[in-house]
């Protein structure tokens, strides 16, 4: 266990923590939207910011992505200070140059007091933060059908050669996962297409309702050790499972959840 | 250029058939093809054993990959600092006269390609221009256009 201060608090964290984890169980609201907790931290969008320094540091202070930053004894953090938050603002500024209309930004960029991006917004936007949680996700799964493509202005998430990916089994684990909603599917009777890829669902035996791809039921009954008719009955028991099963990363159904 | 594809797993197999060698196998691929034809990120995926979207990830990033077909000659003009202040731009004018295409495409015999790059290190020669891996120092717009005649 080691000790350090947090916004003049005195907390304990375990050795190989990292600082976000302690600073969001204390309860105080940093913001980052590439921290998701399936994967490991990335440090993508540099929003967890925080000012660190130490007394033996001789008025130091440094500043760093807290997701990436593990915790150290006698460390001094400070969540909120002016400059943190000036700097936070700077981020939110090119982030609405990015995604002017996503209101998950918007409402991030008003808590910090900008309504509209001092920089030129890009002509034509999307909801893409570009966090890479679905691609990570995707790994996580073990299929990476996935990745990000190109870099600098152009970069952005693809499938392969920007085809239907040959991995992608239908999971919707990218999809559920993605904070703007960015990544869209459609489920029509037992059809879904996501990537523009198209799948056959299988159905629950007893209420005739789609439970799961027929690709990725056969993936989780080959490698997770799932019996071949467990896809085949639409249970609640059987969804908890699965869910819990999956890291939570993916549900059996989304269109059942939202009833 | 023909390309023969059936090199390809020959040129997969000059190095170990694991993840790290991923950027040497496709540098090889760039440098024999002028470019990553499907069929090799296919191939190189399923050999190394990297996921393809990953193999696509690591050919769209770099600027030393090409996913498009080029020309037999690849003809660079520098328009970094140096070679901007002693004239790139008429350079790269010429020779887009010259080939009638513009820089980023290739002629439809398949020829030749224009492509304008950052600073290619050699700024006292500036301005530069590079044919395939040979460079041209000092080049002038008056005589530039002999680098791209038809021989």
């Amino acid at each position: 266990m080691v000790s350090l201060t947090i916004n003049g608090k005195v907390v304990r964290a375990e050795e190989g923590e990292y600082l976000l984890a302690v600073i969001r169980r204390m309860g105080i609201d940093v913001p980052a939207l590439c921290q998701h907790e399936a994967v490991e931290p990335y440090g993508g969008c540099r929003l967890c910011m925080v000012e660190i320094t130490k007394d033996s540091w001789d008025g130091w202070k440094k500043y760093v992505t807290s997701c990436l930053y593990p915790v150290e004894q006698d460390l001094i953090v400070t969540t909120h200070s002016d400059k943190v938050n000036d700097l936070r603002r700077g981020i939110l500024d090119l982030f609405l140059a990015r995604n002017p209309e996503t209101p998950l930004i918007q409402k991030l960029a008003a808590d910090y007091g900008l309504t509209r991006t001092s920089y030129e917004a890009i002509p034509e936007p999307n909801d893409c933060i570009l966090c890479s949680i679905c691609t990570r996700v995707c790994d996580a799964m073990g299929f990476s059908a996935i990745s990000m493509v190109n870099r600098g202005h152009g970069k952005e998430v693809a499938p392969p050669l920007h085809q239907a990916p040959p991995d992608c089994v239908g999971c919707l684990a990218c999809a559920q996962a993605c904070p703007t909603n960015y990544i869209t599917y459609e489920d029509v009777g037992n059809r879904r297409t996501i990537w523009n890829k198209q799948f056959e669902l299988l159905v629950c035996d007893k209420t005739g309702r789609p439970t799961i791809t027929k690709e990725f039921a056969d993936y989780l009954i080959k490698n997770r050790e799932i019996p071949e008719d467990y896809f085949r009955i639409d249970d609640a028991s059987h969804r908890e499972e699965l869910a819990d099963k999956m890291g939570r990363i993916t549900r059996w159904s989304v269109t059942e959840e939202a009833k | 250029m023909k390309h023969d594809l059936a090199k390809i797993p020959e040129i997969i197999g000059r190095y170990p058939q694991q993840e790290s060698s991923l950027i040497m196998v496709l540098q090889d691929i760039q440098k024999e093809f002028n470019y990553l034809p499907c069929e090799a990120l296919e191939q190189t995926a399923e050999a190394l054993h990297v996921p393809l979207s990953k193999v696509f990830s690591v050919s769209t990033f770099y600027n030393a990959f090409s996913l498009t077909k080029k020309g037999d000659v690849v003809v660079r003009v520098c328009i970094g600092t140096a070679c901007h202040i002693r004239g790139a731009r008429q350079i790269q004018e010429q020779l887009e006269t010259a080939l009638k295409i513009q820089a980023g495409e290739t002629t439809r015999d398949e020829k030749f390609t224009l492509e304008v790059v950052g600073c290619v290190g050699a700024c006292a020669m500036a301005p530069v221009v590079l044919t395939n891996e040979q460079y041209h120092a000092q080049c002038k717009v008056h005589t530039v256009k002999k680098l791209v005649s038809k021989r």
